[in-house]
């Protein structure tokens, strides 16, 4: 099966969002005795399944886990900050380039429907 | 709506600090108070943070939908109690003040300004970092707005 790229673009784009919402909560809960961290892992199912040739709309779910094998303090809260303020402006630039990227892929499909006029 | 729930996390997150950040003030502006409503000197409060999860209260900021993509992400976080720090209240010899008892000693709360210090340093930090994500889940969704224009 074949993915469009403008599905994939948009599923993209619906990750990075909800990792935003998973990097707000981790960060909210920095200071909750017991939490642990979630994050979002999406790419690298894409990735593998695009080295096997074999894309299917099941791949491009993201998945959303938990690190439970870690602790940063003694309480057994596991967020660390810095690294989630890294992930989170990892993801802003991510978010802005997709959402360019679908942008510039509509402009041309305008200028397909204006028959090459502006 | 979902658009803003990352923002509703952060929101949660920022009024808990504050409350926080409220408890200190309470602490520090009663550290000499000798007479309270409950009686005895003043008692330290502590502020307890517990996780806002899917179907427990719900966050006041927004109303979340439980569907669809983001299932299972928390709700951010909410201070669940305010607990009354029990220790005994330390004595300090004044027979000149009005609650001092039979021996002269003056029943003053146990406040230790070093940790309340610290732990406003933590609130405030907390706060100004909740505060950029908020940013960030902004700047991302006002860029979605702009997708398909020009």
């Amino acid at each position: 099966m074949t993915v469009n790229i403008n599905e994939l673009l948009h599923r993209s784009l619906d990750v990075a969002a909800l990792r935003q919402r998973t990097i707000a909560n981790n960060v909210a809960n920095a200071n909750t005795p017991g939490f642990k961290r979630s994050f979002v892992s999406f790419e690298e199912h894409v990735q593998g399944a695009m080295a096997r040739r074999s894309l299917t709309a099941r791949d491009l779910q993201p998945r959303l886990q938990q690190d439970r094998s870690t602790s940063m303090r003694e309480d057994g809260n596991n967020v660390s900050v810095e690294h989630e303020m890294v992930l989170m402006a990892a993801n802003t630039v991510q978010y802005q380039a997709l959402a360019q990227q679908l942008s510039s892929r509509l402009s041309l499909l305008r200028y397909v429907i204006n028959d090459g006029r502006r | 709506m979902r658009i803003f729930a990352g923002m509703a996390t952060s929101a949660s997150a920022l009024s808990a600090e504050k409350l926080r950040i409220d408890i200190v003030a309470k602490n520090v502006a009663n550290m000499n108070t000798t007479r309270t409503p409950e009686g005895g000197p003043y008692q330290r409060r502590k502020v307890v943070f517990s996780e806002l999860v899917e179907g427990a209260a719900r966050n006041r900021f927004v109303s979340l939908p439980s569907r669809g993509v983001g299932r299972g992400v928390g709700r951010g976080v909410m201070a669940s109690q305010v607990v009354v720090d029990d220790t005994p209240p330390r004595l300090v010899h004044d027979p000149s003040h009005p609650d001092a008892n039979a021996e002269g000693f003056v029943a003053m709360p146990e406040i230790n300004l070093v940790n309340e210090m610290v732990d406003l340093i933590t609130a405030t930090r907390a706060y100004e970092t909740n505060v950029q994500v908020l940013n960030a889940s902004k700047s991302m969704k006002l860029r979605a707005l702009e997708i398909g224009r020009g």
